[in-house]
């Protein structure tokens, strides 16, 4: 176990020291596969430990490090499966944006330092997910503050991307400055530095200095995932490559203060005061960024306060102590925000690099891939129902509102209230960036290289179908995230009367649906005119005639051909011919293998080799 | 981190990116070039894991003969750097077959408490060695000496040229 | 004391994966050849491991028959190589198609 996290963790710092050495003698190819394999190699050491951990939990040290007098800070990690679905999120979601970087940077000269810093990013994520000491963490912490102000200011020769990194780094520091007080005061109360330990006498904690630690502590991660007060740079990072703002602006870095929160959770819990701010800070900020998000006009900016918002909804689930639903979220949000991001650089690419939605549109013949996965991704950031987005949402929600205290009440009508406007600024996205605008010319678009579009799939899956992680009991699913994570310390099982539970998700679905019809209305790109509207229903008799062929005819049509085409002629007359038909058929599928080409029984062979070894694994662990 | 770790993954380092380059050549001699690169430092690796007979043998045997064969075959039968590129459908189904096999054994591999105690080093000095081959394996060794005949008739035959009845 | 015995392991399957993929990718016929090498390479490493592991010889024994059994294995191997060579005057394994069905 101690190999496989120290070759998570090291595979991209690998990479990362290579690139800069090596990588302008390599030939491109060669530059692209090296970034490419060291993420995908902690992809697999994440998924391996994965399955090795099951849900206990482990503390190890992987190297020594800072030794002096009596103080000692080691390189160790405590490995529990918040960390595990941390780790694999985080990896899964990297290996899938350098793939899309390789395309999407490919005319680019650039390119050996944009992946030298992005493998040095996804090290020091690695780091702050998985790190046991405070120091170690800090470590990279600093390391992912670091590698965002390279690639905000990737483009540095225009100025003012490099000023918008600067800013960055000046706003998460003011952030660091306060979790480097905490490190010394956790030092001074607890003589070690270890999460673990901490967690574990967190109980020792009186409630000033337990609310001492979660104000510092919740200032960092104000800091680093971009809330009130120190929120205005995350828009302003939007200067950096969109990849760039995918990783670390979307799914990673700006999670990890939530992260850190949940980490140190133990010691939070022990300070109402402190929860109670947290929440407030997340409702608020929440509210705020989603206001925000409704007038802006560059693609990317909306999604840039859209993730304010949604990282806002987690730090609303810490402070309502449900760390599961904050982790629900966290993942959800990683994979569509992700995917909206992707695709919006795509379209960004395709349009010759207009980023302004109202220059974009009639997307749905030209890229009609990436219009049904961007749809996709704003319907899970929507929380249509049964969406990924949905029933996270509603997890946090659910936990606000089950809150024993009055103000927890208050906050989940902001936090409702946002969750009213989040489907209204997504589909105000949506419509204007993607619809039909009639009577304009449109110029070509520039065509996109097809790795960009299959990374989207991925995601586009999880996005929608990833609600099934943890189906709430209601639905009879199997709650398994619930379950996975319920063995961390700190972490509560939501019991919620089944009614009620009923009532908010059938309420909110009908919410969101409801938001989506009333985007549509107010921006569709055609100009809706009230006359216009009477007289045609009017004309056309209430549209009775229309919702007839609708609902009846054309229902009944379809099935009849169906019926015919493919039950009766398909199925029963092809079923009788083809009887006869199989045994040839079957031979011929066989034939295929005899081609009498060596390399056709040679790869045989390995597959066979690949089955037996599978089959020896699986009958090792089970019996 | 004592001196024969660092020495074992630098030798490994050395083994892996060597055979790595040697089964991407395009061309046939490069690829045996870095493939005796390869062995050599297997023979390395064996003289740190207390082989030092088998070490000497590796690299007089494998490196210094196998590999020389090839490259007399490959300047024999001159296949020249005109090779065409491995097809994307030829290396993809090995590759994730690869990653398949490489993926479960390395589960496997770090699921047995048995395999994660560390190696002793030792050293087994040849004429320890061949004590214990041939007062244990003698029947073995004659065998092989038999099997090397047999190959050596074979590629005899094999490689003979043939005269003018026989091409008739 | 050298590297726990998983390190070892896990180079030696590297290396037999490698050589797989070299025997499986390549159509030349000499790649196939040398790809059987690498295996055969990677099992002795595997044995030299395991008697270092358990602190007996019979693992150095059997890799110096695994060495022998390679080198009359080349040997043939080449010679049947240079042998068909002369006959279809081609080392690419697609053109040995007879066996077709």
């Amino acid at each position: 176990m101690n190999t496989i996290l120290l070759l998570l963790i090291l595979l991209p710092l690998f990479g990362a020291f290579l690139l800069p050495v090596v990588g302008r003698h390599l030939p491109r190819r060669a530059v692209e596969i090296i970034a490419c394999a060291s993420v995908l190699g902690s992809l697999v050491m994440a998924i391996v430990a994965f399955f090795i951990g099951g849900q206990k939990t482990y503390v190890l040290t992987l190297l020594p490090w800072i030794n002096v007098n009596d103080f000692s800070a080691a390189m160790s990690v405590y490995y529990n499966p918040v960390a595990a679905i941390m780790a694999l999120m985080v990896t899964f979601v990297s290996s899938l944006i350098h793939l899309y970087s390789v395309s999407f940077m490919r005319e680019d000269e650039d390119y050996v330092r944009y992946f030298c810093y992005m493998n040095l990013f996804v090290f020091a994520m690695l780091i702050i997910t998985l790190s046991d000491n405070l120091i170690f963490l800090y470590l990279g912490w600093e390391g992912v503050g670091f590698c965002s102000y390279a690639l905000i200011g990737f483009w540095y020769h225009d100025i003012g991307n490099a000023i918008a990194g600067r800013k960055a780094f000046y706003l998460t520091r003011i952030g660091d400055f306060a979790f480097g007080i905490a490190i010394g005061l956790f030092f001074i109360t607890f003589k070690e530095l270890s999460i673990f330990y901490i967690n574990g006498h967190a109980l020792s904690l009186g409630a000033k200095m337990a609310t001492v630690f979660g104000l510092l502590l919740l200032w960092a991660a104000v800091g680093k995932s971009a809330q009130l007060p120190l929120v205005v740079w995350l828009p302003d990072a939007m200067a950096g490559p969109t990849p760039v703002s995918a990783l670390i602006h979307a799914a990673t870095m700006v999670t990890a203060g939530v992260y850190l929160l949940m980490r140190m959770f133990p010691v939070i819990l022990q300070s109402p005061a402190a929860l109670f701010v947290i929440a407030l800070v997340g409702a608020v900020t929440s509210f705020y960024a989603a206001c925000s998000a409704l007038a802006q006009k560059d693609i990317k900016r909306i999604l840039a306060y859209s993730t304010i918002s949604q990282v806002s909804y987690m730090l609303l689930g810490v402070g309502a102590g449900d760390i599961i639903g904050s982790m629900f979220h966290l993942l959800t949000h990683a994979f569509f925000k992700a995917l909206l991001f992707l695709g919006a650089g795509c379209v960004i690419q395709a349009l010759h690099e207009e980023h302004d939605i109202f220059q974009m549109g009639n997307l749905r013949d030209r890229l009609p891939v990436v219009y049904w996965l961007f749809l996709a991704g704003a319907l899970s950031l929507g929380a249509l129902p049964f969406t990924g987005g949905f029933f996270s949402k509603d997890r946090i929600l659910l936990a606000t509102l089950s809150h024993p205290e009055l103000s927890y009440k208050l906050l989940w009508g902001l936090a409702a209230l946002t969750a009213l406007l989040t489907p209204l600024y997504t589909f105000r996205l949506f419509f204007i960036a993607f619809l039909r605008r009639p009577g304009r010319i449109d110029r070509e678009i520039r065509p996109i290289p097809k790795l960009m579009v299959w990374v989207l799939w991925p995601l586009a899956f999880l996005s929608l179908f990833g609600g099934f992680l943890s189906l709430p009991a209601i639905w009879s699913g199997g709650e398994w995230l619930s379950q996975y994570l319920v063995s961390v310390p700190g972490t509560i099982s939501l019991n919620i009367p089944p009614s009620f539970e009923w009532g908010m998700e059938i309420g909110s679905g009908f919410a969101a649906v409801a938001i989506l019809i009333i985007a549509y209305f107010l921006y569709y790109p055609t100009p809706f005119s009230f006359r216009a509207f009477w007289e045609e229903l009017l004309f056309t008799g209430f549209y009775l005639d229309w919702l007839y062929q609708k609902m009846v005819v054309l229902p009944y049509e379809g099935i009849a051909k169906f019926l015919w085409l493919k039950i009766d002629e398909g199925s029963l007359d092809q079923g009788i011919d083809q009887t006869g038909n199989f045994l040839p058929i079957f031979s011929a599928g066989l034939r295929q293998w005899t081609t009498g080409r060596l390399s056709t029984y040679l790869k045989m062979l390995l597959l066979g080799f690949t089955a037996i070894l599978l089959a020896l694994a699986v009958g090792w662990y089970y019996f | 981190m004592t001196l024969y770790s660092i020495i074992f993954y630098v030798l490994a380092t050395v083994i892996l990116v060597a055979t790595l380059l040697a089964i991407t050549r395009r061309n046939t001699v490069h690829a045996v070039v870095y493939l005796i690169l390869s062995f050599l430092g297997t023979a390395l690796l064996f003289y740190l894991l207390g082989a030092p007979f088998l070490a000497v043998l590796e690299a007089i045997i494998y490196a210094g003969g196998i590999m020389v064969l090839f490259l007399f075959i490959v300047m024999m039968i001159g296949t020249g750097p005109s090779a065409k590129r491995v097809n994307l459908s030829q290396w993809l189904p090995a590759v994730i077959l690869g990653m398949i096999s490489l993926f479960t054994a390395a589960i496997l591999l770090f699921s047995v408490p048995l395999t994660q105690e560390p190696l002793i080093a030792a050293s087994a000095a040849p004429i320890e060695f061949g004590r214990f081959l041939f007062e244990n394996y003698w029947f073995p060794v004659e065998i092989t000496s038999f099997l090397l005949l047999i190959a050596l008739v074979g590629t005899l035959y094999l490689g003979r040229q043939e005269t003018k009845e026989e091409k008739k | 004391m050298i590297v726990p015995y998983s390190h070892l392991l896990l180079l030696a399957v590297l290396l037999f994966v490698l050589g797989a993929v070299c025997s499986v990718s390549h159509r030349n016929l000499v790649m196939i050849l040398i790809g059987v090498e690498i295996m055969l390479n990677a099992a002795g490493l595997a044995f030299i491991g395991a008697s270092l592991h358990w602190q007996k010889l019979e693992g150095q024994a059997f890799f110096l028959f695994i060495l022998a059994v390679a080198a009359s294995e080349v040997a043939v191997g080449l010679a049947l190589l240079v042998y068909s060579q002369r006959r279809t005057h081609s080392v690419d394994s697609n053109d040995y198609s007879l066996l077709k069905g």
